[in-house]
């Protein structure tokens, strides 16, 4: 969760795991748009002797749909690579690391960002940046003392007036996996399932770990479709859909004699995503590497496994007595289809709409024209709030709550006025109340990383 | 049939004999700069490394050709040992369906899928 190890493939190809994706207006800096893809799921900030690093020879991209049809008009394009400059020594630094180019510094990662825009059957290529350097990862006090200052090093400008991050940060998503894998273990009514535990606390199970993370904050008028930068929420040229990928050669010949290997053939996409826990929730096992494989425009291959979700099914039979009326419910949930597929139409939510039209294809959709929230509300707009989840996604937003009730039923009065959630619904809770260090209020908005020598365990 | 020239399986695609009838190409930004889902697939990634990719084979069957001139002859294989590592974007093809003789060459980020039972007949041989 939201997207960590979700599928039986890509679960065991770290790096191209596309674990979390975001997309916001800049709270403190509104005239822009921020994009976060996050990978390599579950780091333990004790990663020696190598520590983490980006797949050189994975191909990262985000993705920007500006006219509703499901497919890309604008890709972000990252390329990694490593350099050693100690061949002999097992050290990943052989001294403090005090700056990007301190010669204790021995792996380290550059990468190149590159714009393709679609116009009509013409591409536009522009190379933004090139021998971009990634920060160290947090190693420890000995190692990383002045970690911030790597970080802050790491920023780089790009043409246009264009931001990238890319490397190690805290990972935000906050998340009891353990419970909820435990056969839907929700709280506040653990004593009601139908194996029944006494009431606990949540647990923040990735608070520790780290992820690496891509960062980008662009002009809203280089995402549009017009160039424009959007004030009228009900305008369709202010909806953008966002998603991130993973791509691999299609062949990796490994050759012993030289311990490296080599690829050929062209890029086939191993990881995607755009809305939290779509994937893990909606579709099953068995179709969950295909589905990573697509592209949205294809989802309404899917689009029974979100008219009639499993989990929706499940939950009155795990929580007997506690969903009377999201049992009774047998009709397709169009809610969830708006929400995940085809974005809120105009009337549903008060002045706000994020609808990309009739193409099903699973985004994040962002209405830029929606400005920041002064006080912004973890429930996103059932919660009030319409500059959270699901318009785009803030780090802070309690995805994982807002899915399980709209799952459970809260949402479908949103189509079916008639219908009566169950009380339970509104009250599933995961719990968990995020530390403050979970994320920063500025650029790249994500905590730093954890040093794996104050946090040597995932338990400490 | 006409005799299969290996220098003719080193080109990608375009000039491919009639020997060897492409039957599928998988998507490319620069290769056709056309399709909406190349876009989605290739992108810039893509376009960037074809055009050197482009080259390789071409040069790899001339410089073939030159160093012995039996090679476009249909000798048998000669098992060897590797003369080094793999190079870093290898020419690779591998039997997509043998009964139907179709076998898919991958050079740089092209695919293309040709219909030749004669080269399938003979890297099966070689499997053996």
């Amino acid at each position: 969760m939201s997207s960590h190890r979700e599928a039986p493939e890509i679960s065991k190809d770290p790096v191209a795991d596309n674990t979390d994706t975001y997309a916001f207006v800049s709270p403190d800096s509104p005239e822009t748009v921020t994009i976060i893809t996050n990978y390599l799921p579950a780091e333990v900030p004790a990663g020696g002797p190598t520590f983490f690093e980006f797949g050189n020879d994975v191909l990262y991209k985000i993705h920007i749909d500006n006219d509703g049809d499901g497919r890309s008009d604008i890709v972000y394009e990252f390329s990694f690579e490593s350099a050693i400059t100690n061949p002999n020594t097992f050290l990943y630094n052989t001294g403090p690391i005090g700056s990007l180019g301190d010669p204790n510094w021995n792996k380290r990662q550059f990468y190149s960002v590159t714009r393709v825009d679609r116009h009509g059957k013409d591409y536009n290529v522009k190379v933004l940046g090139e021998g971009l350097a990634c920060p160290p990862c947090n190693i420890g006090p000995r190692s990383t003392p002045k970690y911030s200052a790597l970080a802050q090093a790491s920023m780089h400008s790009l043409p246009g007036g264009q931001t990238v991050f890319a490397g190690q940060r805290n990972d935000p998503f906050f998340v009891d996996i353990g419970s909820i894998f435990d056969l839907a273990d929700l709280r506040p009514f653990q004593n009601l399932h139908l194996i029944p535990t006494a009431a606990a606390p949540g647990v923040d199970t990735l608070q520790t770990l780290n992820v690496h993370s891509i960062v980008v904050q662009i002009p809203i008028s280089k995402l549009t479709v017009d160039g424009s930068v959007p004030t009228n929420v009900m305008s369709s040229k202010a909806v953008l859909g966002i998603w991130g990928s993973a791509s691999r050669r299609k062949v990796r010949i490994a050759d012993g004699a030289n311990s490296e290997h080599s690829e050929v053939g062209p890029w086939v996409q191993v990881s995607r995503l755009a809305g939290p826990l779509f994937n893990e929730v909606m579709i099953p096992m068995s179709l969950k590497d295909e589905w990573n494989s697509r592209h949205p425009v294809d989802d309404a291959d899917f689009l029974p496994h979100v008219q009639h979700p499993e989990l929706a099914k499940l939950l009155p039979v795990l929580y007997p007595k506690v969903f009377p009326n999201l049992e009774a419910l047998s009709a397709s949930r169009e809610d969830l289809v708006a929400i995940f597929l085809t974005g809120l139409p105009a009337g549903v939510v008060p002045g706000f709409q994020n609808s990309t039209g009739k193409v099903l294809a699973e985004m994040l959709r962002l209405n830029v024209a929606v400005p920041p929230a002064g006080e912004p509300n973890v429930l996103g707009i059932i919660g009030g709030d319409l500059a959270g989840y699901p318009n785009g996604r803030r780090v802070i937003d309690d995805v994982t709550t807002i899915a399980l009730r709209a799952v459970a039923g809260v949402t479908y009065p949103l189509v079916q006025k008639s219908y009566k959630p169950d009380a339970a619904a509104g009250a599933i809770t995961q719990g968990i109340t995020p530390l403050p260090f979970r994320s920063q209020a500025t650029f790249p908005y994500l905590a730093a990383p954890h040093d794996g020598y104050d946090f040597p365990s995932s338990t400490a | 049939m006409k005799k299969l020239r290996r220098r003719s399986i080193l080109k990608t695609g375009v000039g491919a004999p009639a020997a060897l009838p492409a039957v599928g190409r998988a998507p490319h930004a620069a290769a056709d700069g056309t399709s909406r889902r190349a876009f989605l697939e290739g992108g810039a990634g893509a376009a960037a490394g074809a055009a050197m990719i482009l080259v390789t084979p071409k040069v790899a069957s001339v410089a073939l050709d030159a160093a012995s001139p039996s090679a476009s002859a249909d000798s048998a294989a000669v098992v060897t040992k590797p003369s080094g590592p793999a190079p870093h974007e290898p020419v690779t093809a591998y039997v997509r369906n043998a009964e139907r003789g179709e076998v898919t060459v991958m050079s740089g980020k092209q695919e293309t899928t040709y219909r030749d039972p004669v080269l399938v007949k003979r890297l099966l041989d070689a499997a053996r």
